[in-house]
């Protein structure tokens, strides 16, 4: 169900900057687009010969006979054969442009979906972290699908049906004028309406269609609430009221599909009763030049039943590309609209981004320093805003880690731990003083250096679509399966993972729905290990029911991936806390104590407290 | 076709329009072949061929113009009746769709939470949705195709061999072919369709996945591998969108090129026709039949499309049926249900109940009673049953085993409206729905006398519903939400209690749903109050004014109220603490300390975890730490 965005406008006027943008992306194309205008072309020029070799068969073999100026009826089924053979192998020929002119076009639509695509999401791969917070999924998905089809749409039903649709115009035109200009005229007078109709009835439909997509909208949220919250109305016994809003509802809908039930058909008869309009009027001005009531009687037989039934011919296939005509402009607002929107992610500011003179770096000791920093989630916190300001998260962390060393970071929700680990990664920048790694600022270093040398693991490891072996090595086929199994094993969830269907091909369904939470902390810590990273980042969040076996697993686990490296933890199990080498406790954004285990319990302070509670817990569940 | 059977009735509900709408396709279909006779005629007319006799002097302009009138009257009728066939054929095929969709919410509103357990939302709405438009789709335009499709040939085929039974036969071995060959593209324009459309659905979720996972795609420095792979996919997706268009995309012009090679076929024989001495064929009739033959062109792309909408609306209608024949296990019933009982006074009992999910027992013999207007606190570690309890004596499941009294009497004897009219729940996690804080508090007032949507009726002639009438009362809401703690709030939303909730409107924090499913429940003043954890993200000072004006309407009310807190509970007239499935405490607040089971303990920690608060601005949670004291292993996990 998708529902109607805020920001979207469903249409939009012309726009010649925006156009030229999106022509920017046909350009690689150039050859296809050319070749795609030049069997246009030949088709154009074919189309209109099929009836001209019908006129010539009837006033050539298939007429005279009967007017009684018969020359000889071999020579006239010989030329007959001939014209039809000649008919046959056009058609095929037609058939051959036609083809390769759609092939042409859907190469070129497809590839420049493709790129526009690629670009988006290219862009969203660098824009930073809080561009995601700001912008829900939904929306951004919109951008990579329908607003791109929507430039497609433009592109190969727009333009391209412009060009094609204006050439076979021109090309009819032109021959039925040749052939005989008066009857040309009188067949032409059919077609500005059949343009305005078109496009009057299109408006209509296009209204009635956005009204029933309204409708189905609200009908669809209705039935997604009801069904969810249905037991809720249950006990509060309004199902009677809820069947009756939701009647309501429905048949609004059922009005308006009425509605454009009603316009559609009304258009489709109007249509079909013009074309025939046109027929009658040719069949009676051909009569009455033929018969030679024209006022003047020179044009006396001028006209023959041949050319009659060839502008009946004629005259009904220009009904295609007027309406299509019609069709263009519409598709051209809403790609307007859509163009407008994926230029505007295009436009986006990276905020942060890698200067030019960035550092690249191959590998680190692994020592982080915070220096006076002073952040804020909110882009509108500078370095100037005051102290006192609410919206400051980290308020002056000065904090030294050497490397290899582990550290702790205690204090409550909203005291600023997951803010520090986020710095680390340069997720965010910060507004005053420096976060520096090896002693160099994270501002100078390339990103993506910095994020292969530092591993984040999220208790709730997020999996991706594939299998869990894809999961450990985040794709990349150059990590040999022997080191994920060697991780696996380390961490401790190897045999669990061969127990699985097909062991590390297993396919991941729904998220990992079906693993358990310690399983998937293990796959995360796995994950982590496989990546190898200098400084790793743990959050570990013991919200969730884990099993003492599995507690005393993840511990293990987490023991043994910290080794060696620099760690920056965010614990809330004790035993956790207790093997760090440093415990910092923050509140507030700031520093209020730090130190060992022991130190902080002699001291008597907030951990100390903190400590008792959890102390008193844990006894009370043995 | 034994599932199309199960269509009829709905079909019935639309005879008259299904009558006309098919008839009018016969008569539309035989007028549009008109135009081509006049246009014979007329060029006979010209070429002198009126008849056999070349001394015949063709036709006069007023008899031309007279055809040309025919050929504008002769479409007028074909259109006027096609517009007839879509606004009774379409209509009613929309029409049927909200009858269905109207008759599937009713039945949707008598299933029981065991159904609702079973089915995912998700799954429920692709059938109200997309599975409805399939059967829609059937009824409408497969309906409307099928006529057509035959009485088009049918027509056709008359007039063509009227004019030449050689031509004919010619057309009749080619359809043949034409249609088969068409047959076999629409069908790999199925196939082929769906592969594109597979791999778009991938592509989305891919894209899904990765901004939703922003924060692992930029931790581990992959966006490089991302957007490659994402290349891959797109690529994959324009060799399939490609092969689409080589069967799709020239689909009208290899109709054309068929159509084309048949013409060439019919000029060759029918001009020998025309050619041949003695000949009644005439030119005329020549261009009447290329024209009638024209006219089947979109009937025979047809006849390839239609078996795919059949067979796609009636499995569609299938899974559709399996809602309508889904059954609640909870429901009145005709005998044991005992339609007199329309009032309580609120005495409850649990008598020996036990309740089996599989074979995981989650009650466990319970024994129980609660004097009518007492006040009975329930807690308990989490999966220990206290919910169940609730959910058994409103009848949202009905025990294993033992009995569920209210005043003596099974509920299962009492009809469930006046059972749950009785009964007023606040949930764990409270859903609330997308209207204005007014309805979501008067949710449960006021519904007892509206009348029912018909179901089973066709909506033609049926008068538009009246709005629904009767807004809760306001005073009443107003001072449901002033004894829940509300009323500031509201007060600070835009429109107060017209403020609505939901993606169009406000969002409410955890403790303000809590509050509003709170007043929502107590504006019913009902006999039996249940407040399931429903103060669990409300702070402590508000809690207090809560409870105080529980207090306050609660007298002459039973009151049962599951909580962690002691805070919460030490004022019940009676606390009962359920361990696995069983009452393993029960007593008094007082008497509970005393006894140092789970109960005391919990005490003990919420008194450490206030302590800790005292002196920290930013406390930690004590609801927090009751969690975690719940979440603590029990034996059985353990051993699992």
């Amino acid at each position: 169900m998708t529902r109607p965005d805020a920001t979207d406008a469903f249409q939009k006027g012309f726009d010649t900057q925006l156009t030229r943008r999106i022509l920017h992306y046909v350009r690689p194309y150039l050859p296809l687009v050319i070749g795609g205008v030049l069997l246009a072309l030949l088709i154009s020029l074919a189309a209109p010969v099929f009836a001209l070799i019908q006129r010539h068969a009837i006033d050539t073999y298939l007429s005279p006979l009967a007017l009684g100026t018969a020359p000889d009826r071999d020579v006239l089924r010989r030329g007959l054969t001939g014209a039809a053979l000649l008919y046959m192998g056009l058609k095929v020929v037609e058939f051959a442009l036609q083809y390769a002119f759609t092939l042409a076009i859907g190469y070129l639509g497809q590839n420049v979906l493709r790129d526009i695509r690629a670009d988006v999401f290219g862009k969203l791969q660098r824009l930073p972290l809080a561009y995601f917070d700001q912008n829900p999924v939904g929306r951004l998905i919109t951008r990579v699908t329908s607003d791109v089809d929507a430039i497609n749409q433009f592109i190969t039903g727009g333009l391209v049906s412009l060009i094609q649709s204006s050439f076979i115009i021109v090309v009819y035109v032109v021959i039925m004028l040749s052939v005989n200009w008066q009857l040309a005229l009188i067949s032409f007078t059919v077609l500005p309406v059949l343009f305005l109709a078109t496009n009057y009835f299109r408006a209509r439909l296009r209204d009635a269609f956005r009204e029933t997509r309204t409708q189905q909208a609200t009908v669809n949220s209705k039935l997604n609430e009801n069904i969810t919250g249905m037991l809720t109305v249950q006990l509060f016994g309004r199902e009677r009221r809820s069947a009756l809003d939701f009647n309501l509802s429905n048949r609004a809908l059922l009005s308006a599909n009425e509605n454009s039930v009603k316009w559609f058909s009304l258009f489709m008869p109007v249509v079909a009763v013009l074309g025939q309009v046109a027929v009658a009027l040719i069949l009676y001005f051909a009569a009455r030049q033929i018969l030679g009531v024209d006022a003047s009687g020179a044009l006396a037989g001028a006209i023959t039943v041949g050319t009659l039934f060839a502008f009946v011919q004629l005259s009904q296939q220009l009904f295609q590309p007027i309406q299509d005509l019609a069709d263009v402009f519409n598709n051209l607002q809403a790609a307007m609209a859509s163009s407008e929107r994926i230029f505007g992610v295009l436009d986006t500011d990276e905020s942060v981004k890698d200067r030019p003179d960035a550092r690249t770096l191959t590998n680190f000791e692994g020592s982080v320093e915070f220096r006076k920093v002073w952040f804020a989630y909110d882009q509108t916190v500078t370095a100037d805003t005051p102290d006192t300001d609410d919206r400051w998260i980290l308020r002056g962390i000065d904090l030294d880690i050497r490397p290899g060393e582990s550290v702790a970071l205690v204090g409550a929700t909203g005291a600023g731990k997951t803010s520090v680990t986020a710095l680390v990664s340069r997720f965010y920048d910060v507004q005053r003083g420096s976060v520096n790694v090896d002693g160099i600022d994270v501002k100078d270093l390339a990103q993506h250096d910095l994020r292969r040398h530092v591993g984040v693991v999220l208790q709730d490891v997020f999996l991706f679509a594939g299998t869990i072996e894809s999961n450990l090595t985040l794709n990349n086929p150059d990590i040999p399966h022997e080191r994920v199994i060697e991780a696996c094993r380390y961490v401790g969830v190897h045999d669990y993972i061969l127990s699985l269907d097909r062991g590390y091909q297993t396919e991941v369904r729904e998220r990992g729905a079906t693993l358990s939470t310690g399983q998937k902390q293990l796959l995360a810590f796995a994950r982590a290990l496989i990546q190898n990273p200098d400084i790793l980042l743990v959050l570990d969040e013991a919200t969730a029911n884990v099993d003492t076996e599995t507690e005393l697993r993840i511990q293990q686990a987490l023991t043994r991936v910290m080794q060696g490296r620099t760690s920056i933890i965010i614990a809330h199990r004790l035993s956790t806390i207790e093997h760090c080498d440093r415990i910092v406790v923050m509140r507030r954004g700031r520093i209020v104590e730090q130190g060992s285990h022991h130190q902080l319990l002699e001291k008597g302070g907030y951990y100390a407290r903190l400590h008792r509670l959890q102390y008193a817990q844990a006894d009370a569940a043995d | 076709m034994d599932s199309f059977r199960t269509l009829i009735p709905y079909l019935r509900l639309h005879q008259r329009q299904y009558v006309i709408g098919l008839i009018a396709v016969v008569i539309a279909n035989s007028f549009s072949l008109l135009p081509y006779y006049f246009i014979r005629l007329t060029i006979d007319g010209l070429t002198g061929q009126v008849d056999t006799d070349p001394a015949t002097t063709g036709i006069t302009l007023g008899t031309a113009g007279l055809y040309a009138l025919g050929i504008v009257g002769a479409a007028l009728t074909s259109g006027a009746f096609m517009l007839l066939m879509r606004r009774m054929i379409v209509i009613a095929s929309r029409q049927t769709e909200y009858e269905i969709r109207r008759d599937l919410f009713a039945h949707l509103q008598g299933l029981d939470k065991p159904y609702y357990d079973r089915a995912r939302t998700g799954d429920l709405m692709n059938r109200l949705t997309g599975d409805l438009s399939a059967v829609r789709e059937m009824l409408g335009f497969g309906a409307w195709q099928i006529v057509n499709i035959v009485s088009g040939f049918v027509t056709a085929f008359a007039v063509m061999f009227s004019l030449s039974w050689q031509l004919t036969l010619i057309v009749l071995a080619i359809v043949p072919v034409i249609v088969g060959v068409l047959t076999y593209l629409a069908r790999q324009i199925n196939v082929r369709h769906r592969l594109a459309q597979e791999q778009n659905s991938l592509i989305a979720a891919k894209a899904q996945e990765n901004f939703s996972g922003a924060r692992v795609v930029k931790g581990y420095a992959i966006e490089n591998r991302e957007i490659d792979d994402y290349r891959a996919m797109n690529l994959e997706l324009l060799r399939r969108n490609i092969a689409l268009t080589k069967v799709d995309g020239p689909l009208r012009s290899f109709m054309s090129l068929l159509l084309g090679l048949a013409f060439g076929v019919i000029l060759l024989v029918g001009g020998r026709l025309i050619l041949a001495p003695d000949s009644t064929f005439t030119v005329g009739m020549f261009v009447q039949f290329v024209g009638t033959l024209e006219r089947l062109t979109f009937p025979m792309l047809m006849v390839g499309w239609i078996t795919g909408v059949t067979q796609r609306g009636l499995a569609s209608w299938l899974r559709l049926k399996e809602i309508f024949d889904s059954q609640a296990l909870v429901r009145d019933e005709p005998g044991r249900t005992d339609p007199t009982l329309r009032t309580m006074t609120g005495d409850v009992t649990f008598e020996n109940v036990s309740l089996r999910y599989g074979d995981r027992t989650v009650l466990n013999g319970v024994n129980l009673h609660v004097p009518a207007g007492t006040f009975l606190g329930v807690t308990g570690p989490t999966g220990s049953g206290k919910t169940v309890l609730a959910q058994l004596l409103t009848r949202s499941m009905d025990p294993t085993a033992g009995r569920v009294l209210v005043d003596g009497q099974d509920v299962r004897v009492l009809p469930l409206r006046t059972l749950r009219d009785a009964i007023s729940v606040v949930p764990q996690e409270p859903f609330l729905f997308s209207d204005t804080i007014a309805n979501n508090i008067g949710f449960g007032l006021d519904n007892r006398d509206l009348p029912p949507v018909p179901t089973g009726v066709s909506v033609v002639g049926a008068p538009p519903p009246d709005d629904i009438p009767q807004q809760p009362d306001p005073a009443r809401v107003r001072e449901a939400a002033r004894l829940a703690g509300l009323t500031e709030d509201v007060d600070g939303f835009p429109q107060g209690f017209d403020t609505s909730l939901g993606e169009r409107g406000v969002t409410l924090s955890g403790g303000q749903r809590q509050r509003t499913a709170i007043a929502r429940a107590i504006v019913r003043e009902p006999r039996i109050l249940i407040l399931d954890d429903s103060l669990s993200a409300v702070d402590t000072e508000t809690e207090r004014r809560i409870l105080d004006g529980l207090r306050e309407i609660s007298r002459g009310r039973t009151v049962i109220l599951i909580a962690h807190r002691v805070s919460t509970l030490r004022h019940a007239d009676q606390i009962v603490v359920l361990e696995e499935g069983r009452v393993t405490e029960q007593g008094s607040h007082d008497e509970l300390l005393e006894r140092g089971g789970h109960y005391a303990q919990l005490e003990r920690l919420q008194r450490l975890a206030s302590d800790l608060d005292a002196d920290d601005e930013a406390p930690l949670d004590p609801e927090a730490a009751a969690d975690r004291l719940e979440t603590a292993p029990t034996p059985e996990q353990v051993t699992r």
